[in-house]
């Protein structure tokens, strides 16, 4: 096992198993792949065309200079769902962090989005992330869902953002997740200090 | 045994430490151990204390007592924590003479180190407390960088939970697990991860400071 409790095994709910373990560079080509089966109107919604190798060079980059954390998910042999954590590592947004999240068509609705979200989000805890963000057009209903249960909540929606395959437009949400309490509990639990008591 | 006293210290800590393991028998009547942890407001000095009296009562079955007493500041006044772990019941719930201190500032060494028994053990960050020379020969000491491991997994706040693990790995006084356990029940919601990764950095840092090779 490595670091933070991966590889480990996710049961989805039609009783199959995928393994999740964070990425490294040796999932590459693997991912390559995955992102060349999804359809059009999927890779659509994503930031980047990752379907080449020059995206795959900047991710890997990425992962390997702690930019971006990724969670892969396998089964049969072969990627079927993706979960990044991007963040920058200085500025002012660097207490913020940007999930991405992409699961194959035959893996969904059956709780793999939600596996490697959560696992993600653990991570991004566990990095000092005190606020996740994840952006998500109007029509990713069962994407919304999956966020909304880890505790996001829409805090910004950006009208008419964009351009689907048919040329229609749609509205970019921007999902928040202020986790910042979390470490608030922490900071207090040590504080060594309670205005009632005292020597 | 390999003598520790801080008179010397060594170029290696772990290799000049190993095969020096705490016993429990040292402490006194009923196994009675007194554990005095000191450090400054604000570095979870209180939370180190409970966590080994947690997982000493709740999680190992035998008996503990914690007194805390903190300053007028929340931070940066002088806080420590006494804790006594026992096989039976308590009746005097102070520490008078330590046999383990576990400290993380100077001035707690400076005000605590004269109480520890002869031949008590001394834990310390090893960065904030520098007792070189200023303990008796025949006492113990392990130091350990837990500021810097708290920072490299990501939140200093967490210093006080490698400092937990370190005692727990270095004294053999209470198992791992329940230690886990303590941790877990006394942390925030959604910190336990992170939380857990400290302990075991302290723990098998402590291991392999006692551990023969």
């Amino acid at each position: 096992m490595d670091r933070d409790g991966f590889p480990r095994v996710a049961k989805l709910k039609d009783g199959s198993s995928v393994e999740i373990s964070l990425a490294s560079a040796a999932d590459g080509p693997a991912l390559l792949d995955f992102y060349r089966l999804l359809s059009d109107e999927d890779r659509l919604v994503l930031k980047d065309d990752v379907t080449t190798p020059g995206w795959l060079a900047r991710f890997l980059a990425k992962l390997a200079s702690g930019a971006s954390t990724s969670l892969v998910a396998r089964a049969d042999g072969r990627i079927c769902g993706e979960a990044t954590l991007h963040r920058t590592l200085h500025g002012w947004s660097r207490h913020v962090g940007e999930i991405r999240l992409s699961v194959a068509a035959d893996r969904r609705g059956k709780g793999l989005g939600y596996a490697l979200a959560t696992g993600v989000v653990k991570l991004a805890i566990d990095l000092g992330i005190e606020k996740m963000v994840a952006y998500l057009v109007e029509s990713q209903i069962a994407a919304r869902k999956t966020f909304e249960r880890l505790g996001f909540r829409k805090e910004a929606e950006l009208a008419r953002q964009v351009t689907d395959l048919l040329g229609a437009k749609r509205d970019l949400f921007i999902y928040a997740n202020d986790v910042s309490y979390i470490w608030a509990a922490m900071e207090a639990l040590v504080e060594d200090y309670s205005s009632h008591e005292g020597h | 045994m390999v003598s520790d006293r801080v008179g010397s210290p060594p170029a290696s800590p772990a290799a000049d430490h190993r095969g020096r393991v705490w016993e429990p028998s040292q402490g006194s009547h009923n196994n009675r151990t007194e554990i005095r942890v000191g450090g400054l407001g604000g570095q979870g000095i209180i939370l180190c204390g409970s966590i080994i009296g947690k997982a000493a009562a709740i999680y190992s079955g035998r008996h503990a007592a914690l007194i805390q007493a903190f300053g007028p500041e929340a931070r940066g006044s002088a806080c420590s924590a006494q804790v006594i772990v026992a096989d039976a019941a308590i009746g005097y719930p102070y520490v008078r003479h330590p046999d383990i201190l576990v400290l993380l500032s100077q001035d707690a060494f400076v005000q605590f180190s004269p109480q520890l028994k002869p031949d008590g053990l001394v834990l310390y960050e090893n960065e904030l407390v520098h007792p070189e020379g200023k303990l008796p020969t025949t006492a113990r000491s392990l130091g350990i960088p837990a500021t810097r491991f708290a920072e490299e997994l990501g939140r200093r706040l967490v210093l006080n939970i490698v400092m937990a693990g370190f005692f727990t790995g270095a004294t053999n006084l209470l198992s791992i697990d329940a230690v886990e356990k303590a941790v877990v029940d006394s942390v925030p919601k959604g910190t336990e991860s992170l939380n857990l990764k400290a302990l075991m950095k302290g723990y098998e840092y402590g291991r392999g400071l006692v551990t023969p090779t």
